[in-house]
Formats: structure tokens, C-alpha cells, sequence
């Protein structure tokens, strides 16, 4: 089964189908002129503006692009853009809306942290608002690969973003070289950043070996054909393809943060300006586990239908070994953790469990909707994550002493100094811990029952257990913000840093409330057949 | 023919896994990532010539990783000159600032 591979030029009609793609890309490009040619006295927030602008007409354009094909009753029709290197369907541009959200409502709250205090404000300003384009269409790019050479250069493209942006630091470092020259600059997010180069880099040297197992033995390199030629590789090459498959997931478990892979994240997070902790909490654990989650079902789905397989089944159940895995050790090493930015960052290796669980869950009997059980918890995860975040980085630009960073004492009295966003955060925790009218609560539910309905009940018990015991992890806070009173002044919270705890609240209770709202929609737009797999 | 050059590239990631592991200088970090990298180019070359199904795409995927390679490298010595600057020191062991 040789097939020969032609060049495809890219068209018009090409680029109007990537263009959520392109308006980032074009918008990068130009705010990166416009930061050169702008007068240094300019306020920087204008990119900050324009790249939000751009963010919102990526988001219109997924969304008229979604409707123009309901309208024209085309909704299993998926296209494949550059000899089906690029997939343009449902199922990618649902979760580029996830994606594209997270990142605008990311970007507004940075404009609002960089005007509080001394402890928000990044030097490269302009840098860091047009950093943020390319990252997401990165992640976009992630979502709807067709080729692993599309999925490799997606990731890197996000990944090699979210290094620089890792790296950006706070003036704070340098008022304080300028106040003591004795004293040492912090050098935390350069060191941060180190880290996330190196462990990013040996995930992509993972991911990267294993991909270039599966194209020697397969031939190929575009998913749907790997598919259907993995079944007779399989019969000569058993052990090369589970080394293959090993290495990937090993890889794709690194950028996930999942547990045995997630010693970089506490590090990188605390030493990260917060909104870009945010983006790497939401953005790229959900980028990663949507392009694993189209990898698996197109390049091993196939195989673990025939009779006798094992290779896809033992995959799925090393995914849900994993998963089970990163919710014990990310709730278990949060109890003890009385850093605000590091206990997010190993809650969100927990919740990383719950994003890839659906995943592991493959389609036994009844169980057939785990790509919606995947949406609606990346929905509830993105809300009550970004909430959260955004909440910490108000706390944190409140604070006097120069030290920046947050412990869980310093939330000491929140609802004495700040009522409003004390009773934001009570959403958030709520909807982290998992109770009632949240979003968490049924993005949990759903996941749960999904594991349920495929006979995973050992899974189910770990899911019931770590919920129980990330309670007292979460009313921790809880108690710091109720319990105790301290004496500080009120906190002042700008107004966009407002707006997007607000927004991030609402749409939280609105998914514990009505959650049918959200999954309907996505069933009624998403098809397995049409969107997800790609034959060939 | 193929098992030699796949042998010969996953003995160049083991010791640039090693290497990313144990080494203290943080320059000779990096230089090993670049090592892991470079052993997958030379799997994807020898199977484009010698695989199961032999065909171009190894190759023009060798020569993406090259290119995202090249990126990632900037990026990562770009950052040891901020951390150098912050710190004075490419000891990987003294990065510790974060663990408290």
C-alpha cells in the first residue's frame, strides 16, 4: 500500500478555511512591526487591546464557519486542507472556541494585573501580549492535525511560545537591582524557564522518537493511514510498536502535566508571571489532550476493534493507569503544599487525570459520547482554573512586601478586605473540589459516569476518593478567606482582572446549573464518523 | 541494514537522555536535547530509505525537526543568558530557587 503523495498548493479557499489560523498568525506579524515603530512613551496595553481584537475575530470566525456549515446542512462533512494535512471539522473547531476563549479571557486580565501593583507588571509588555497569538494557533493547529508532521510543528509552535513567555520578568527584579546591588535579582522565572526549555524539550525528543518508529513501520505519516496500516504492522513489528506508543504517550504525558511526568509543573508555574501559569494550566493541557485524544482514536481505534488485538487495548488501559495515577499523586502532594501558585499547579495535575480519562474510556457497548465528556470538563476546567488564577494574581497585586510570591496565607481575611472576589473564589472551590452547582461538579459527574458505563470501577472509586480527599485541600482556602480577619486595607481589584473573575464565575454556575445547555450543543454539532475519524 | 542505523540512533538518545539527566553545566544540558533530537533525524532518514514502506515524507519530516530544532535551541540559550545574568553561574544544580 505505497501511496504517492503529491504537493498541494495552498489555495484561497484553502486560507479561508484556516483563517482563524491566519488571523493570529497576520495579527502576530503586525503587532510585532507596530511594537518596533510605536514611541517607547506609548502604553503597551494598546497591543494588549489589538491582540484581544484579534483573539475575538478568530473566535467569530470559528463560530460563522460552524454555523455556515449547519446552515448548508454539511455537518458530517469534514474537510482535509493540504492533502488532508489539516482537518477543518466539528470536532477541531469546538475546542479552538474552548481554546480561543481561554486565551482572550487570559489576555484581558492581563491587562488589567499589569496596571496593579509592582508585582504584575512584565518589562516586555509588547513582547508578552503578542506572544500569546502564536501559542494559540499553536494549540489550534493541535487540535485539528490530520499528519503527525502537522501535530509536531502545532506543538512546537505553542510550546516554543510558551518558553519565551515563561521567561518574561516582572519589573519588581530590576527596581530591586536598582534599590541594593547586593542584593540578588529573582532570578525565578529565567529559572523557570530553563526548566520548561529542558523538560519540553526531552517531551519533544519523546514524542518525536516514537513518531518516527511509527512512520518507519507504517509507512506514513498522516494519521487515517497509519490507521489502517497499523493492524499489519502490528503482525510483524509488535514490540517496536509499543515502544513507539510508549514514547509518545510518556511525551504527550509531559506537556499534559500527568503524574508521572509532572515534576516540571509546580516549578514553572510559581516562577511564571500568573496569566501565563493560567495559559499553560488551561491552554496546553487541553491542546495536548485533544490532539491525543484525535491520535488515539484515528491511529489505534481501528486496531482494538479486530478480533484478538491487545495493542489497543493495552494503550488505553496505560492511558487510564495514568490518569488514575496523576488524580492520587496531584491531590495527595497538594495537601501539604501551602504555596497558592503550586497547589494550582498540582490541582491541575489532578484535573489533568479527569481531561485524559475520557480518553482511556474507548467506546465499550454503551459508552459512546467521551469526546463530549472531554469538552464539557475542558469547559468547566478552563472557567474555574482561569477564575482562580486571576483571583491569586488580585491577591498577590495587593500585597506589599516584594517578594511576589503567594502563600495560602495571604487569602488571610479575603472576605473581610474584598467580599465580592471572596465570594468568586467560593466558586472556584467549589467547582475544583467538585460539589453541587458548578461546573466541576457535573464535568467530574459526567467523566465518572463515562467510566461507569464502560465497567472502569476501579477508576470510578479513585475518582470518588481523591474528590473526597482534595476537600480539604480546597476548604483550606476557604477557611484562610472566612475564618480568620486581618487588618489590611481593602484590595484594590481592577477592573478587567473584575470582569474576568465575574465571567469566569458565571459561566461556571451557568454549567452547574444547566449543563444539558452546552452538551447538547456539542452532540448536536459533532459526529464521531464525520468529525473525529479520519479514514482513508 | 535498517537495525544498525536504528541501533546506532537509540544509543545517540540514550546518552542525550543521560546527558539531559545528569549533567550539572546547563550548556552541555541543552547540547544533549540537541542530541536526543538529532537521533530521531536519523531514524526518520534511515527509515525513508530502508523502512517497510519506503517513501520522501521521512525525509521532509527530518528536515521540519531540523528547522523547530533549531528554533527550540535559540530559545533555550537565550533563556540560560537570563538565568547566567540573574545567577552568574550555568551550574544546573544551583538553579534551586524554586524548591524553597
Amino acid at each position: 500500500m505505497a501511496y504517492e503523495r503529491t504537493l498541494q498548493a495552498m489555495t484561497w479557499a484553502d486560507a479561508g478555511h484556516m483563517a482563524p489560523e491566519l488571523i493570529l498568525i497576520a495579527m502576530m506579524a503586525v503587532l510585532i512591526m507596530l511594537d518596533l515603530l510605536l514611541p517607547r512613551r506609548v502604553d503597551r496595553s494598546l497591543i494588549g487591546w489589538l491582540s484581544l481584537a484579534s483573539l475575538l475575530g478568530s473566535f467569530v470566525s470559528v463560530v460563522w464557519r460552524i454555523q455556515h456549515q449547519a446552515d448548508q446542512s454539511l455537518a458530517s462533512e469534514a474537510l482535509g486542507l493540504l492533502n488532508d494535512n489539516y482537518r477543518i471539522d466539528d470536532f477541531g473547531a469546538m475546542f479552538k472556541l474552548l481554546l480561543l476563549t481561554a486565551a482572550a479571557l487570559i489576555v484581558l486580565w492581563s491587562l488589567g494585573a499589569m496596571k496593579q501593583g509592582s508585582s504584575g507588571q512584565l518589562v516586555h509588555q509588547g513582547e508578552y501580549y503578542y506572544l500569546m497569538l502564536p501559542a494559540t494557533a499553536g494549540a489550534m493547529l493541535m487540535t485539528s492535525t490530520g499528519d503527525l508532521i502537522t501535530l509536531y510543528t502545532g506543538l512546537e509552535l505553542l510550546s516554543i511560545s510558551t518558553y519565551v513567555l515563561v521567561g518574561l520578568r516582572a519589573r519588581r527584579a530590576l527596581t530591586a537591582q536598582a534599590a541594593s546591588s547586593e542584593e540578588k535579582v529573582s532570578a525565578k522565572p529565567a529559572e523557570a524557564a530553563f526548566k520548561y526549555v529542558v523538560t519540553g524539550g526531552i517531551s519533544s525528543a519523546f514524542i518525536l522518537f516514537g513518531m518516527s518508529y511509527l512512520y518507519g513501520l507504517t509507512g506514513s505519516t498522516h494519521v487515517g493511514e497509519i490507521g489502517s496500516s497499523l493492524p499489519q504492522a502490528v503482525e510483524s513489528f509488535r514490540g517496536l510498536i509499543y515502544l513507539a506508543f510508549f514514547f509518545m504517550a510518556a511525551g504527550f504525558g509531559i506537556k499534559i502535566a500527568a503524574a508521572p511526568f509532572h515534576a516540571w509543573a509546580p516549578d514553572v508555574y510559581e516562577g511564571a508571571p500568573t496569566p501565563v501559569s493560567a495559559f499553560l494550566a488551561v491552554v496546553s493541557k487541553t491542546a495536548a489532550a485533544v490532539a491525543l485524544f484525535r491520535l488515539f482514536y484515528n491511529v489505534v481505534f481501528p486496531e482494538s476493534l479486530s478480533n484478538g488485538s491487545t495493542i489497543g487495548h493495552d494503550l488505553f488501559r496505560a492511558v487510564l493507569a495514568v490518569a488514575a495515577c496523576a488524580m492520587i499523586v496531584g491531590t495527595l502532594s497538594a495537601l501539604r503544599q501551602h504555596n497558592m501558585k503550586r497547589l494550582l499547579a498540582l490541582s491541575g495535575v489532578a484535573n489533568a487525570g479527569y481531561l485524559i480519562a475520557p480518553i482511556g474510556l474507548s467506546f465499550y457497548g454503551v459508552h459512546s459520547n467521551n469526546a463530549a465528556e472531554l469538552f464539557f470538563y475542558a469547559a468547566a476546567y478552563l472557567c474555574m482554573n482561569i477564575g482562580a488564577f486571576a483571583v491569586l494574581s488580585i491577591v498577590a497585586g495587593s500585597r506589599r512586601d516584594a517578594d511576589g510570591s503567594v502563600q495560602l496565607r495571604s487569602f488571610e481575611g479575603l472576605y473581610h478586605r474584598a467580599p465580592w472576589t471572596a465570594g468568586a473564589m467560593i466558586i472556584f472551590v467549589l467547582s475544583l473540589a467538585g460539589l453541587p452547582i458548578s461546573g466541576g461538579f457535573f464535568g467530574k459527574l459526567f467523566v465518572m459516569m463515562g467510566a461507569a458505563s464502560s465497567h472502569a470501577y476501579w477508576l470510578v472509586a479513585i475518582m470518588a476518593g481523591t474528590s473526597v480527599i482534595s476537600y480539604y485541600v480546597y476548604f483550606g482556602i476557604v477557611r484562610q478567606m472566612f475564618m480568620r480577619s486581618s487588618g489590611d486595607e481593602p484590595v484594590h481589584v481592577p477592573a478587567a482582572s473584575g470582569i474576568v473573575v465575574w465571567l469566569c464565575a458565571a459561566a461556571t454556575l451557568v454549567l452547574g446549573v444547566y449543563p444539558n445547555g452546552l452538551l447538547h450543543w456539542f452532540e448536536h454539532v459533532f459526529s464521531v464518523v464525520g468529525d473525529l475519524l479520519i479514514l482513508r | 541494514m535498517l537495525a544498525s542505523y536504528l541501533t546506532m540512533a537509540a544509543i545517540l538518545f540514550c546518552i542525550g537522555l543521560y546527558g539531559a539527566f545528569v549533567k550539572r553545566n546547563a550548556v552541555v544540558v541543552l547540547l544533549s536535547i540537541e542530541l536526543m533530537l538529532n537521533s530521531v533525524n536519523l531514524n526518520l532518514v534511515a527509515f525513508s530509505k530502508y523502512g517497510a514502506v519506503p517513501s520522501l515524507t521521512g525525509q521532509v519530516f527530518a528536515l521540519f525537526t531540523i528547522a523547530v530544532a533549531a528554533a527550540e535551541a535559540a530559545v533555550g540559550v537565550a533563556v540560560l543568558i537570563a538565568l547566567f545574568r540573574a545567577r552568574g553561574t550555568v551550574k544546573a544544580d544551583e538553579f534551586d530557587e524554586l524548591r524553597r
